[in-house]
């Protein structure tokens, strides 16, 4: 794709030109040669008007064009700079310069060596010059091809099109961008200008030859007698100087180099050594390369080698050290080397030699070898570079004076404000003899300088401050200023360290945490499986998402006070036995009745839908029950059995419907050496005395056939239950009450329905029976809501056992202390660890939630609003409360062991932080290791305690 | 960080609120993140008054709103009252900002600010307390001798001011020193002038020459706070209240490690800080003070109030020592239940005494025990539970 060279537009016109200071931009930037590749050519030209008439807008927009392509095109550029080598200077002396951009350019032509040197005998002794029209303006038309060669070329022709219909003039053009396409496309313009060709040639050579013009003819046309050193590359004056150069020391040693096969000055390999090869010669830096290229020496090897027909390599610096860079150059090529026709005067640059550079340095760029390339004219190049070069540029920070040389992916800027610059012209003449910057002040001969300055940071700095306010200076950053950064890099990379272990750490602290939580929810799993709960769900401590927050110490007491009130495995047995043994032989006594009961009335057949629902907890659906969900697993054969029973039986309504767990046998509370529970029978009808005999008379018999322990079934009218004792330690006691929904609906419905639906005279006491009832519904709404609730369960039981413990406390009742610890642990803004839940709640009763004037607990399994601690009387309230405002600042000073009754917790090992010793052997050396722990520890406890706060 | 402790962290750490803050705020120490102090939001009914549905009928609370009306009114400084220090202030005023703009042949100090503060300024003046804030800010170092001249030179220029016929006057001016800056009284008013230096100087305190470095800084936070209160708690509920408290840490000697700042932002909290974002009514903010202060608002590790005119989070009543924040607590709990049973009378120091705090006494046959202190110093064994509630089971029975 082209690449306009875009010269100053200040070029004076027409008689002016060979003199015209010619600014160069190469407005397309490697991105903009992208830009330019984009599918529709057209563009292309545009790109070139906008550079044309605005320079500093083109190569914002190049900027950005970049952008955008670098993102699409997975295109390799070449990144490419120009320098022109012939004299010293040569570069700059071509006028401002060209400025380029690392041109990103891929040219099929580079490729071999061949092509250059028929490229180069055809530049040398022609001045590319082509000088359409005398417009005032001068491009220097880089072409590049890229990706597509083919379409590379369309762009070209466009802009060749264009170019001569707007009458510019093609003058610098660049040999170095020699291309097969460029051949071409000079071929093209040769025989389009073909009229003018001579013209051209006349008009620039006086320029070129005046002073110390490289290339041209003449100079070549007179041989000279050489003595030439192979080795040294270096030309003697005569024999005589000949024979003792190689005798000399210096010659001498490079013979023995090269023998070995080394470059004799690539003994130190640096990362950014640049090689001259043709002078053998390495350079530490671009600038140092450019200035030996620009150098006598180099010109002189050049000339010499020019003279004597030898094969120029490549002028591109070969950068040492660069793994890619054997493969690379022999990809890459000899770039016809150089534009070095450098007037005295800026002025048009011929040509002669174009020295383009590849970037050698960077890995990323990927060179495809470029024979194909050169084969067609009309075939794609593919080019790859993997990641835009922009990045090295943009790291880069040297701005000035990289000249053209940007090999090292110094980032090079375009010079700005030469609109600024005088030329001050020798009035007799008419030749520039000085510039004067009037952003800077300051003045300069040398047109070199002149360049240098306009793109030095000074000038750049000026003309940011009083033309173009937006202009991005890169600041240079001072040595301090380096230092800082580099010492910023260091500590961020010691900061990610830090972070990293620090994740470690939290990571086994939370390991460990989890663990621990996984251990105690085994065991609570354990258990549950173990009592063959059925359909509920065990207490979930789990991963309740954001509880983040390790143990503290009122954790700790929290869980080691629940860890011994918890039953045991012993005790959970026992429950377990007598609790099946209940279930198993209510059910045969369901049975016995149902029997005799269908024996009485019709005699149908016997045992036709025995079905003792065993469901712990639905007191609304109990009459279809059973069936659905077969319970305890222990009972599962039954259930099967019954399930078949149960299908034939269209069923006259049994009168003992089903058994169901309630109170804390149902949610789970049951506590150490606390094992009394409770089933719930229920009944078709109203409960009665008679009834409950029935079922104490039937209930030994039927528990010796399912169980061989023995148990006592005493009667306990008053209370409607039946309470179902063991004879061995531990003692456990299983009351059963008998109730009926129906009790409810008669309540509910008042006392004239329940008057009128004929009561049976014996039954049982009402509010026992509703009291069992509730019992149900409490049982269902606990594993609704606390079952799930994180620290709920915990906090209940150790509330439970508080109750038991502390007389103040036993007034509270069960179900008003389970709606309290709900109300008060769903409240809470973030799910709460359990030594948090637990002095939240004591909180909640502080802030006399109980008291007299508080809101009370209102219960929601009552129809009508109702306080479920109604029963408390106000001294017992106050008293609770005010025990609860002692137990919440025993907590929060650190006294949680005498609230829950038991000794203070140590302060557990991990919790003196590993990392102190370690910590403190570095940073305080004097403090001896030996009393490190111990102090720690008690400095620690001390502050601790200082610093509860 | 070199030398840092690793303990910073502990429960005494800056506070931050929320869990999720935790690796954010863990700095470069390598501390086991367990150490992290994540305060304890404790509970406050009113911001989860949903979860407490009224489960009994709500009682009257007339009574209690008429009581606190009352009780403010009688709080209030009469009008004379205001206007006496009203002149005083303004005169003072007067002549600190001519010295202000006009130093004249005064050389002692140079003053860079002046600033009211204080109750005055804020509107919560309690009645018999005719005492007026200050903040005069120097430019110069604040030596004692310097404040000395300042103070007599305010006097001279006082008196100058004034007509000799003593009718409309100040009265007998008088002025003493003080440690934080002298005091000017006429017969019916005292301005005192709290002296501080701007921030700059602070540093070059020297403890022998200058005034405390502490106390000037703490006039500077009064500032802050004079400008905090004039911005968020301008309405006259937070006021009324704000003078109810006052009266209480006057009354209730438990009370008295509240700071003036600390009941500014308490009244606040309790009246603005609702889910409805309105301001509550007056009986049930007051009430709610008691139960927050009784819910361990104030507590060690509770997140309590976060001061807004310092940087970073600074829990306002961390201020106070341990023991004053239970001595806080437990008299705030006696005082609630006591409100609770209707002794609104007695808190409000309409009738009885302040004994009720620290004394048992008895409310319609209940038996209220005052609460006592849980801090201890020492880590000693203590008592069980149970003998604190055996205790109460005895005065129960007495």
């Amino acid at each position: 794709m082209a690449h306009y060279v875009y010269p100053a537009n200040n070029a004076p016109s027409v008689p002016g030109y060979p003199t015209a200071m010619q600014t160069a931009f190469v407005a397309a930037t490697p991105q903009a040669a992208a830009y330019a590749t984009a599918p529709r050519p057209g563009q292309a030209y545009e790109a070139y008007q906008t550079q044309h008439t605005a320079p500093q807008y083109a190569y914002a927009r190049a900027q950005v064009a970049v952008t955008s392509n670098f993102s699409i095109q997975p295109t390799t550029y070449e990144q490419k700079t120009y320098y022109q080598p012939a004299q010293a200077a040569a570069t700059y002396s071509t006028g401002d310069a060209q400025y380029q951009q690392q041109t990103v350019v891929v040219k099929p032509s580079y490729t071999t060596g061949t092509t250059y040197t028929a490229q180069r005998q055809a530049t040398v002794p022609k001045v590319q010059t082509v000088q359409v029209t005398s417009a005032p303006t001068n491009y220097v038309y880089t072409t590049g091809a890229s990706s597509q060669a083919v379409s590379s070329y369309q762009p070209a022709t466009t802009y060749q099109s264009a170019t001569t219909a707007s009458t510019t003039t093609y003058s610098g053009y660049d040999a170095a961008l020699y291309s097969a396409a460029t051949s071409y496309y000079q071929q093209q313009q040769a025989a389009k200008a073909t009229g003018t060709w001579s013209t051209i040639k006349k008009a620039t050579m006086p320029t070129i030859g005046g002073k110390n013009g490289v290339a041209s003819k003449p100079k070549i046309s007179k041989p000279p007698q050489l003595h030439y050193c192979d080795v040294c590359k270096i030309s003697c004056a005569g024999p005589q100087t000949y024979r003792e150069h190689l005798e000399g020391q210096k010659h001498k040693k490079k013979e023995a180099a090269a023998k070995v096969g080394t470059p004799s000055s690539s003994g130190r390999s640096g990362q950014n050594q640049l090689r001259c090869e043709l002078c053998d010669v390495t350079c530490t830096g671009t600038d140092a390369y450019a200035a030996h290229v620009r150098g006598a020496k180099h010109q002189k090897v050049l000339k010499l080698h020019t003279k004597l027909g030898k094969p120029i390599p490549s002028s591109d610096p070969v950068v040492v050290g660069a793994q890619k860079a054997s493969s690379v150059s022999s990809v890459a090529v000899s770039k016809p080397a150089v534009a070095p026709v450098k007037a005295p005067v800026p002025t048009v640059s011929a040509p002669t030699s174009v020295a383009a550079k590849k970037v050698l340095a960077t890995p990323k760029i990927t060179f495809v070898g470029g024979n194909q390339l050169k084969t067609t004219g009309a075939k794609m190049e593919e080019v790859k570079i993997t990641p835009p070069p922009v990045t090295s540029q943009t790291s880069m920070d040297s701005d000035d004076d990289d000249g053209p040389l940007n090999i090292l992916g110094e980032k090079d800027v375009a010079p700005v404000g030469h609109e600024y610059i005088e030329e001050i012209k020798n009035d007799a003449t008419g030749k520039i003899i000085s510039f004067n910057c009037k952003l800077c002040e300051c003045k300069f001969n040398d047109p070199n300088a002149k360049d240098m300055h306009m793109k030095g940071r000074r000038h750049r700095l000026q003309y940011k401050k009083k033309v173009d306010p937006s202009l991005q200076v890169e600041i240079k950053p001072s040595i301090r200023v380096r230092k800082i950064q580099e010492e910023k890099l260091r500590r961020q990379a010691a900061k990610e360290e830090f972070w990293r272990r620090k994740e470690q750490e939290q990571r086994m602290e939370e390991e460990y945490y989890w663990e621990e939580r996984r251990r105690y929810q085994e065991m609570e799993m354990y258990e549950w499986h173990r009592m063959g709960r059925p359909g509920m769900p065990p207490p979930r401590f789990g991963p309740a998402p954001g509880i983040r927050k390790p143990d503290s110490s009122d954790d700790r007491h929290v869980m080691a006070k629940h860890a011994s009130i918890y039953p045991n495995e012993e005790e959970l047995q026992h429950v377990q036995n007598i609790v099946s043994a209940c279930e198993k032989g209510l059910k045969l006594v369901s049975d016995h009745i149902a029997e005799s009961d269908a024996k009485a009335k019709q005699g149908i057949e016997v045992k036709k839908d025995v079905k003792v629902p065993v469901k712990p907890v639905t007191p609304a659906k109990d009459t279809k029950v059973a069936a659905a969900t077969p319970a305890v697993p222990a009972k599962k054969d039954e259930d099967h059995k019954e399930g078949k029973k149960e299908d034939d039986s269209a069923a006259p309504p049994r009168v003992l419907k089903g058994v169901m767990r309630v109170g804390v046998l149902a949610k789970g509370l049951l506590l150490h050496g606390d094992l009394n529970v409770h089933l719930v029978v229920l009944c078709s009808e109203k409960p009665t005395r008679t009834l409950l005999e029935r079922v104490a008379d039937g209930l030994p018999k039927q528990l010796a056939t399912c169980t061989e322990e023995k148990y006592d079934v005493k009667r306990c009218v008053e209370e409607a239950a039946i309470v179902v004792t063991n004879s061995s330690e531990p003692h456990v006691s299983c009351t059963i009450t008998l109730t009926s929904p129906i009790m409810r609906e008669s309540a509910e419905g008042g006392e004239s329905s329940a008057v009128t639906v004929k009561d049976p005279p014996d039954v049982l006491d009402r509010h026992k029976c509703l009291d069992a009832l509730a019992a149900l519904r409490h049982a269902k709404w606990f594993q609704a809501r606390a079952n799930g609730l994180q620290s709920c369960v915990i906090v209940i039981r150790i509330l439970r056992d508080l109750c038991q413990r502390v007389p103040t406390w036993t007034p509270l009742n069960e179900w008003a202390m389970e709606l309290l610890v709900e109300k008060c642990v769903s409240s809470a803004p973030a799910p709460l660890s359990p030594g948090d839940a637990l002095r939240r709640l004591f909180e909640c009763i502080a802030s006399g939630v109980l008291l007299p004037g508080g809101p009370g607990l209102l219960d929601p399994c009552e129809k009508d609003p109702m306080d479920a601690a109604a029963g408390l009387s106000n001294q017992e309230r106050e008293d609770i409360t005010a025990s609860a405002q002692h137990a919440l600042r025993l907590i929060a000073y650190r006294q949680i062991h005498k609230v829950l009754g038991m000794d203070a917790l140590p302060v557990p090992r991990f919790s003196r932080r590993p990392f102190n010793s370690r910590k403190r052997r570095r940073t305080d050396s004097a403090q001896a290791d030996g009393d490190g722990e111990g102090t720690a520890a008690e400095k620690k406890d001390k502050k601790e305690d200082e610093s509860m706060n | 960080m070199p030398g840092g402790r690793p303990f910073r962290r502990g429960r005494g750490g800056p506070m931050i609120r929320g869990g999720m803050m935790r690796g954010g705020m863990m700095g470069f120490k390598p501390m086991p993140p367990f150490r992290t102090f994540i305060p304890h939001i404790p509970f406050d009914i009113t911001q989860c008054e949903t979860n407490f549905p009224q489960a009994r009928p709500v009682s009257e609370e007339k009574a209690l709103s008429d009581a606190l009306l009352k009780r403010n009114g009688d709080l209030t400084p009469s009008t004379n009252e205001q206007a006496s220090v009203l002149n005083l202030v303004s005169k003072i005023n007067t002549v600190l900002d001519s010295l202000t703009i006009t130093p004249g042949n005064f050389d002692a100090a140079q003053i860079e600010e002046v600033r009211q503060v204080g109750s005055f300024k804020k509107g919560t003046m309690m009645s018999g307390n005719n005492v007026a804030d200050i903040v005069v800010m120097l430019k110069t170092l604040p030596t004692k001798e310097a404040v000395t001249a300042l103070g007599n030179k305010v006097v001279d220029d006082l008196r100058a001011s004034e007509p000799r016929d003593g009718k409309h006057g100040t009265g007998v001016v008088t002025m003493l020193t003080s440690e934080t800056g002298f005091e000017i009284s006429s017969s019916e008013a005292t301005v005192r002038c709290l002296i501080t230096t701007i921030p700059p100087n602070l540093k070059k305190l020297d403890p022998d020459l200058h005034l405390d470095g502490k106390i000037m800084n703490g006039h500077l936070a009064a500032i802050r706070h004079a400008r905090w209160f004039e911005e968020n708690a301008s309405h006259s509920s937070i006021k009324v209240l704000n003078r109810l408290l006052q009266d209480l840490k006057n009354r209730f000697e438990g009370f008295s490690p509240l700071t003036f700042w600390i009941i500014d932002l308490l009244s606040h909290y309790s009246i603005m800080n609702n889910p409805a974002r309105q301001p509550l009514p007056l009986h049930t903010a007051f009430k709610r003070c008691l139960q927050i202060l009784a819910a361990g608002f104030f507590l060690p590790g509770s997140v309590g109030i976060t001061d807004p005119c310092e940087q970073g989070t600074v829990r306002v009543h961390t201020i106070m020592t341990l023991e004053q924040q239970d001595q806080v607590c437990y008299t705030a709990q006696t005082l609630l239940r006591v409100l609770s049973h209707g002794g609104f009378k007695q808190i409000l120091g309409m009738e009885g005494n302040a004994t009720i705090a620290t004394e048992m006494s008895v409310w319609e046959g209940v038996v209220v025990t005052p609460s006592d202190k849980a801090y201890e110093k020492l880590e000693k064994p203590v008592e069980e539970e149970e003998d604190e509630d055996e205790d109460e089971m005895e005065t129960e029975m007495k």
